[in-house]
């Protein structure tokens, strides 16, 4: 009983405010509207227009007639050709491939490189002062090199000149 | 004997007399339609700017979109929902703008418009004073309830052109609808229950 109450005061509720809204809804318009807008209308600009075209190139205009648009079509189109085979003749083609052989680099080992540089013999004359073949050791080519205690032994002790001893 | 100098650029052509008739018939549809249409627009502009000199700019700039687009008046099929959505856009934009403007006295405002034959004066500012409070809780309500009741007012617009100007299905205006109702019941009672 009090929820179906509690029901009809709120459907009476809403009632009211959808009167309220349906009253502004009814509200008659202000006098004149409709001539106002009528005018506004016709005062208001017909298209947005950046330049103003005369007559002739307005929709209709003989601009727009079939022989003048065959005209700027082919006028179109030799431009276009034009320009491509203009393009076309001033662009040479490209000769064939060739294949540049490089310089093989000058060292292919590893480390480091010689720097181009190049082994010159010494300029230097010859020594004056022949070897004795003969006085030198023939040693066998493993004892070329021997050791220092060996040297030291086998070194001929020094002699004093011939002419002390006298 | 004249030598009359005929050109074949000078005629005027089929097709420039057609594009001239069919703007005159244009024109005069839009004429017919702000004839017909007008006092709609402005309700349902003032229903939501609730201020006379905005809710005319409104329709104002209605129809001078409509006449912008008036090559394409005879695709519309329903002209009246397609007008209504177009203001609808207008206001509601207009709303979102005028946010940082303080709020027109609604007061007054309705003092000033709403039909007072027969009425004494007392009586008068009763009515107005409900009708600023019933609209001052309406604002309350989320946005989506509150433009299906609103539109819902007006008797010329259905369930089913309601949800073509809002851009929704009937369904989900209907159950807006009753969803405002309910919110809009609660806040009307929620003063009463607090004395």
């Amino acid at each position: 009983m009090k929820t179906s109450q509690n029901q009809d005061e709120r459907t009476g509720a809403a009632g009211a405010a959808e009167e309220t809204l349906r009253v502004i809804a009814n509200l008659p318009a202000p006098d004149g509207l409709v001539d106002r807008v009528q005018t506004r209308l016709r005062t208001a600009p017909r298209s947005a227009r950046v330049l103003s075209w005369p007559m002739v190139f307005a929709p209709g205009g003989w601009v727009y007639g079939p022989a003048v648009r065959g005209v700027a079509a082919a006028a179109i189109v030799c431009v276009v050709a034009g320009g491509g085979w203009r393009i076309y003749s001033h662009v040479q083609p490209a000769a064939s491939a060739r294949i540049i052989t490089m310089p093989a680099p000058a060292s292919t080992g590893r480390g480091f490189s010689t720097a181009g540089s190049v082994h010159t013999p010494d300029p230097r004359p010859e020594p004056t002062h022949a070897v004795d073949a003969a006085a030198a050791p023939s040693m066998k080519p493993n004892l070329a090199r021997p050791s220092k205690t060996e040297h030291a032994k086998k070194a001929p002790k020094k002699l004093p000149p011939a002419d002390a001893a006298k | 004997m004249s030598a009359s100098l005929h050109l074949p650029w000078m005629e005027i052509t089929p097709t420039a007399v057609h594009d001239q008739a069919s703007q005159h018939a244009n024109e005069e549809a839009l004429a017919a339609l702000v004839e017909q249409y007008a006092t709609t627009l402005y309700r349902v502009a003032f229903s939501v700017l609730r201020n006379a000199a905005d809710a005319e700019d409104a329709v104002q700039e209605a129809f001078l979109r409509v006449l912008r687009h008036r090559d394409s008046l005879s695709e519309i099929r329903d002209h009246r929902v397609w007008l209504v959505r177009i203001v609808w856009n207008i206001v509601l934009d207009r709303k979102r703008r005028a946010k940082t403007r303080p709020e027109t006295d609604d007061v007054s405002e309705l003092a000033r418009v709403l039909p007072a034959k027969g009425l004494s004066a007392e009586e008068i500012a009763v009515a107005v004073q409900h009708h600023t409070r019933v609209l001052r809780l309406l604002e309350k309500l989320p946005v989506k309830e509150r433009e299906v009741l609103v539109l819902s007012a007006f008797e010329e617009l259905s369930s089913v052109e309601i949800a073509a100007v809002l851009g929704v299905t009937e369904s989900s205006v209907r159950s807006r609808l009753f969803r405002a109702r309910k919110l809009m019941a609660e806040l009307l009672e929620r003063p009463r229950s607090v004395r």
